[in-house]
């Protein structure tokens, strides 16, 4: 089928698989592999993305149901690492094997967006689908405190 | 002056002589405790930090290449069961496919055991693998295979292999003096039985690899934790030269230990890749990497102690049962980690003995988890110290302070450096540990509060062989190359901070790289806690060659004595003031040529042993209506040495501390006895950790420099962490309520049971 996306404020067309998965397409159509897939079942948050300004599992969404809604990946968030929440967890060490950093700066960025100023319980809510085996969660948390300018 | 000479190496506490090549212009003098450096020690950033939190890091399951095929892996479903047929021929005939192995293909390659078995020995074994244009038409070959299979009777239960005598190797039977007789003469004996879970590592980032054939050459991107080991292993199976192979684990997404050399995913995505002239790309899909990534062996343990009343050990018996699984390309065949390790060297005891056994249940094979053994026996060994302490009615600390001992029990040898009793007292000091009894007054929440401590030892002295090069340029810019594969521990940001310390650079001038095997610059394996010792010193080595040249170029330029000049952030300055410039008014000089130096790791001293240490204070939360845990507190102390990096050091210990934490309370692989399946080969059932679980945790070190380590007095941290978490938790937790779980994970249901 003939679908059309909104990627990171770029549209493409493209024809596709009606049972194809966003990240899928994402990822190997459009070669934006920063969105990562840990376990394809909707579980882990690494493929998170932003759909018009939600954070979702992109695992576990139709390409074609995107069709019409603005999408933005962690390049679209910045390909440079240069917002104040990336620089943070790169500041605050809040990553280790970087797998699932994507994903996570992708729900953080979308309760900043929602919560200039979120408590640490408001943290832990927006964040605990997205797993981090490293654990490299304290510093996470500190990293969204700093980049929301309530401590770090 | 360039030697070869013969040399102990140790590896997770396994010894063997070898021949490395030393040169003795690499041995420096270890840095003091209180050397002036201007890097080192002081946090720093991730040099890649930026490129991982942009999504920019590539990693193995990023790669796609030109005319890549896509493989897909048929499993056993059954624990265990014969292969009667496959429709090979069915799944080649359709649209897409180029490629089909199953049990009985010849391969050109060879390998320790079957690759693709026709008896599955464990749910999960593969036992067919396809190529084809897209991962769908890959998966249809799958369906398309029919597996007919006859289910063979199974085994998942270590106490029903141990009765059948199912043992995987030799026991081992380890003793000194008479424990039997000592314990009976002892003044006080307590006894405790443990059994801890099967384990998975769960790296985000799956097994994978992606192969690629250029004539006889073929370049594999591997996620692999030892892409020197991947790459010989590859040069061995396929009958290549080391130099024919290239292996590129430039970002590895975690390992913790289950990500050894090539394994299935390259041998198989190599295979394939040269039946059919294209690159290859295979993945595991999550359940895959659940139940064949690999585990930490469940085991059952029993710990009897005995003591006088003054607290000295006098005896102690210790036997581990191991579930060591069976088949795949796992670790050699039977092989037992050193599960009571802890039992026979933490503490002062002249009468010991311990026995393992390893045993054959239809599971995957055991593979390395994060200080493999170790961990799941120091789970077992402090909880029985503790049970111990309170028998004696002396401080559980106390009790460790008085048997600890400068002398490694099983080998007699004094250990190089130990600061365990400063450990014992500044976590005590952290956790607030002279307060511990007034957790146990009645608390306004109706939760019953406790604080447990628990001891750390694993290796950790790394050694030969590694190497490192580095090249400076007329610009003033070094590039530093080393065999690091940095799986998400900094290590390659550690590299960078001592070569800029010893280059005389600030650390913007110092490039790093690693994850490659193409410059042939050796590192070890990112396990046993060892890169960090082994590599460091060949990097400062490697800096002292150049920063020496340097300066007798500077010389030559200003007409000044080399011994008379010295290079420090990034500009040359004489000692007697006359002269300080930048470093370009020397290397501006060189044009296109450039300084190039290259390091060892030279031996560690001889006469002994190497060890990490540590101690953590853990304060629980009981509500004893719903049997749940919440751990409070960890405070972990730990003597690595010398810490390069604050910033990423305590990364590493949080890491560890909350994997050892859901070791203690929510991880386990759960089989169906029934089946011999396992049901929780997801991640929506298998419980990791999630934000919301973390305590606060406090973190520090002992800040001793291990003098007779060379160069740096730095040792390995990956593994210490996660050795004693989880039983200061179970200590803690018996603390608050005077009761004991028999068996990690401490659920609700097993804590209520506990409590009933």
């Amino acid at each position: 089928m003939q679908i059309t996306l909104d990627v990171n404020g770029e549209l493409h067309e493209l024809f596709i698989s009606a049972g194809r998965r966003l990240v899928d397409v994402l990822r190997d159509e459009l070669e934006l592999s920063g969105t990562k897939v840990g376990c394809g079942e909707g579980a882990c948050g690494a493929c998170a993305v932003l759909l018009d300004g939600r954070p979702v599992n992109s695992c576990l969404l139709l390409a074609a149901a995107a069709e019409g809604h603005a999408i933005v990946t962690i390049e679209g968030i910045s390909h440079h690492g240069d917002t104040a929440l990336q620089e943070a967890f790169v500041a605050e060490d809040a990553l280790q094997c970087g797998f699932c950093t994507p994903g996570q700066v992708v729900s953080a960025t979308a309760l900043l967006a929602r919560t200039p100023q979120p408590t640490r319980d408001q943290i832990h809510a927006a964040m605990a689908g997205n797993l981090c085996r490293c654990g490299a969660y304290p510093k996470i948390e500190r990293a969204i405190l700093r980049a929301s300018g309530g401590g770090g | 002056m360039a030697r070869l000479v013969k040399t102990q190496k140790e590896m997770e506490g396994r010894y063997e002589d070898v021949w490395v090549l030393v040169d003795e212009d690499d041995d420096l003098e270890t840095w003091g405790a209180d050397e002036d450096l201007a890097i080192v020690g002081r946090p720093a950033p991730r040099h890649d930090g930026s490129a991982r939190a942009a999504g920019r890091a590539r990693f193995t399951v990023d790669v796609r290449l030109a005319g890549m095929l896509h493989a897909a892996v048929l499993r056993s479903p059954v624990a265990r069961g014969r292969v009667r047929s496959l429709q090979l021929d069915a799944a080649r005939a359709l649209p897409g496919v180029r490629a089909v192995l199953g049990p009985e293909t010849k391969l050109s390659f060879t390998a320790r055991a079957p690759v693709l078995a026709s008896e599955a020995l464990y749910a999960g074994q593969p036992l067919a693998a396809v190529a084809a244009e897209t991962l769908e038409q890959a998966l249809a070959a799958l369906a398309a295979l029919a597996p007919d299979i006859e289910v063979l009777p199974h085994i998942v239960d270590p106490q029903e292999a141990l009765r059948e005598q199912r043992f995987a190797s030799d026991p081992t039977d380890e003793a000194r003096g008479d424990a039997e007789a000592a314990l009976a003469a002892a003044d006080v004996r307590v006894e405790l039985e443990l059994e801890t879970p099967d384990h998975l590592q769960t790296p985000l980032e799956p097994h994978a690899a992606v192969a690629v054939w250029e004539g006889d050459d073929l370049t594999a991107w591997v996620s692999t934790q030892g892409m020197f080991s991947a790459r010989d292993e590859l040069a061995r199976s396929f009958g290549l030269r080391k130099d024919q192979v290239r292996v590129i684990a430039e970002y590895v997404g975690g390992g913790f230990g289950g990500k050894q050399g090539a394994a299935f995913a390259a041998l198989v995505a190599a295979e394939l890749a040269r039946l059919t002239g294209r690159p290859v790309r295979l993945v595991n899909d999550r359940h895959a990497e659940q139940l064949d990534g690999g585990r930490r062996a469940a085991t059952r343990q029993t710990m009897r102690l005995g003591a006088r009343r003054d607290g000295t050990i006098t005896a102690i018996e210790a036997d581990a049962v191991v579930a060591v699984g069976e088949g795949g390309l796992a670790f050699p065949d039977g092989m037992l980690f050193p599960v009571l390790v802890p039992a026979r060297t933490l503490y002062r005891c002249d009468d010991v003995h311990a026995m393992t056994f390893g045993v054959k249940t239809n599971l995957r094979a055991q593979n390395a988890f994060r200080a493999p053994g170790v961990m799941e026996g120091t789970a077992a060994f402090e909880q029985a110290i503790d049970e111990l302490a309170n028998a004696l009615g002396l401080d559980p600390l106390e009790l460790r302070r008085r048997n600890h001992v400068e002398v490694d029990q099983a080998s007699g040898l004094p250990y190089s450096s130990k600061q365990l009793l400063a450990c014992y007292d500044r976590a005590a000091e952290l956790a607030g540990w002279d307060g511990r009894e007034a957790l146990r007054a009645p608390q306004p929440d109706g939760l019953l509060r406790g604080m447990g401590c628990a001891t750390q030892i694993w290796w950790g002295g790394g050694g030969p062989p590694s190497h490192a090069t580095i090249r400076l340029d007329a610009d003033g810019q070094a590039r530093l190359v080393t065999g690091i594969q940095d799986i998400g521990t900094g290590t390659l940001t550690a590299a960078r901070i001592v070569a800029a310390e010893e280059l005389g650079l600030s650390l913007d001038h110092v490039r790093v790289s690693g994850g490659d095997t193409a410059p042939n610059v050796y590192g070890p394996v990112a396990g046993g806690s060892q890169t960090t010792p082994s590599v460091l010193p060949a990097v400062r080595s490697a800096g002292a060659k150049v920063r020496k040249q340097l300066l007798q170029l500077a010389g030559d330029v200003f007409e000044i004595a080399a011994e008379d000049l010295e290079v420090r952030g990034g500009r040359i300055r004489s000692s007697d003031g006359g002269l300080d410039v930048d470093i370009t008014e020397v290397t501006g000089k060189l044009g296109d040529a450039t300084i190039d130096g290259s390091g060892s790791r030279g031996p560690n001293p001889d006469g002994f042993r190497v060890h990490t240490f540590g101690c953590q204070i853990a304060q629980v939360a009981v509500d004893a209506a719903v049997g749940e845990i919440r751990v409070e507190r960890i405070v972990a102390v730990h003597d690595v040495g010398r810490i390069v990096n604050p910033l990423t050091a305590s990364s590493q210990v949080e890491g560890g501390v909350l994997q050892g934490m859901a070791f203690a309370l929510t991880e386990e692989l759960v089989v169906d006895p029934t089946t011999g399946v396992p049901v929780n080969g997801h991640l929506d059932d298998y419980k990791l950790p999630t934000i919301a679980d973390v305590p606060e945790i406090v973190v520090d070190f002992s800040h001793v420099p291990d003098a007779n380590l060379p160069n740096l007095g730095s040792k390995g941290l990956g593994e210490p962490p996660i050795v004693p978490t989880a039983a200061a938790i179970a200590n803690a937790f018996a603390h608050a309520t005077g009761r004991r779980c028999r068996a990690l994970p401490m659920t609700r249901d097993r804590v209520l049971e506990a409590l009933a």
